[in-house]
């Protein structure tokens, strides 16, 4: 489709990322199942290579980068799963992505009150 | 034939489940979003629908990226809530409007429409939280749902056009239905939010106090607008708000706003609704 990526600071799921992040999505749309959450809590590494991962997509996974899993073709709504998990928030996950601290994500861009 | 009783849109944020589930409804976060739903209830009490046909989308729950229909059609006996990697939530399945269902399916194909038809599959937040909202926690929903999912996640997308197009087929279904069902009509999603990319957190509070009551009085300026108007108003996931479209395609060109609601944010969501019933 035209005109996407005129758009500033949004990337789109598309026809690019969806290829790229196959494996990424793939292996969290995986931890659906409790089993699977089970094996991931057991083992993250062994997990990840079940689904072929790329030594630099272990790495984002693992080091909760959600900034680089999303750079490698990681969709939100996937990786979601993998923060169910652990659980992280998902306004965590948003300051990553807009490359803020927390507390500055919550306030600048939710309008939150800081606390203290 | 069946009668539209009523229109609905609403905001399915997956946060609101989670609300409920953890007892957090008079929380000082979550109070004023979940009061200003109150009106609307109460109005989905009255209206007494036998038939709710839900438009959604799935959130990488139900469809992985092996598959992924523009449209899709539920005609399943049953739907049960899917396990989005929080353990299944303890709410009761949806049954499903079986033959309206099929019969809707006919009229789509017919109108050249070619939706994916769904006999077994399970439903996300995006249907769940809606009927929580407007239905409360029934032991079991007071009515049957017709589930229409709708790919707002990879790209392309389908055009707001499409949508609305969609909208005037299930008017068309509903009207030539031979039942005396009363139908309510819920598009979901939205409003403004952002969750990839540099400019997540964004939203967009007077797009969307514009689009609740625009939506409702003159919405042809939200049919011609194009996928990209939407990304850059409402957000990269705000886009989702297309969904709107079919339900108000299948409504009267006047419609009266019974209800509206708008709190943000909900979780990192601008969210609210609207009642809408068919002009006299
Ligand atoms: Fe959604």
């Amino acid at each position: 489709m035209p005109d996407t990526r005129a758009i500033p600071d949004t990337p789109l799921f598309d026809r690019e990322g969806s290829i790229r992040g196959y494996r990424i999505n793939k292996m969290a749309m995986a931890l659906g199942q409790p089993a699977n959450r089970d094996a991931f809590r057991a083992g993250e590494e062994a997990y990840l290579d079940r689904f072929g991962l790329s030594a630099e997509e272990k790495r984002a996974v693992m080091a909760r980068d959600w900034h680089d899993m999303v750079r490698l073709g990681g969709n939100l709504f996937f990786i979601l799963k993998i923060s169910a998990v652990d659980p992280t928030p998902i306004t965590q996950i948003g300051a990553a992505q807009a490359g803020m601290t927390h507390d500055d994500f919550l306030s600048e861009r939710l309008g939150k009150q800081r606390n203290g | 034939m069946a009668k539209i009783i009523g229109g609905v849109g609403t905001s399915h944020v997956p946060s609101i489940g989670v609300a409920l589930d953890r007892g957090l409804r008079d929380s000082a976060d979550w109070k004023p979003f979940f009061d200003g739903y109150e009106a609307g209830k109460q109005w989905m009490a009255e209206a007494r629908p036998d038939i709710a046909v839900v438009i959604f989308n799935d959130h990488g729950n139900t469809f992985f990226l092996d598959k992924v229909p523009t449209f899709a059609v539920g005609v399943a006996e049953s739907y049960q809530p899917i396990d989005e990697g929080w353990g299944k939530r303890a709410i009761p399945p949806f049954a499903g409007a079986v033959d309206f269902s099929w019969h809707f399916v006919d009229k789509l194909v017919e109108g050249h429409f070619d939706p994916m038809v769904c006999r077994e599959i399970e439903v996300d937040h995006g249907l769940q939280v809606p009927m929580e909202l407007f239905f409360g926690r029934p032991e079991n929903w007071p009515v049957k749902i017709v589930p229409i999912w709708v790919n707002t996640i990879q790209y392309p997308i389908p055009t707001p056009q499409r949508c609305w197009d969609m909208g005037t087929v299930l008017r068309q279904a509903i009207e030539s239905w031979p039942g005396d069902e009363r139908v309510v009509i819920l598009g979901t999603g939205g409003l403004s939010h952002q969750l990839q990319g540099s400019r997540a957190g964004f939203i967009n509070q007077a797009a969307d106090r514009a689009w609740l009551d625009g939506i409702a009085a003159n919405p042809e300026p939200y049919r011609a607008m194009s996928r990209e108007d939407y990304v850059e108003q409402f957000g990269s996931e705000g886009a989702e708000l297309i969904m709107w479209l079919v339900m108000r395609a299948a409504m009267n060109r006047d419609v009266s706003l019974i209800h509206k609601h708008y709190h943000a944010p909900a979780s990192m969501t601008g969210a609210g609704m609207i009642v809408v019933e068919n002009a006299a």
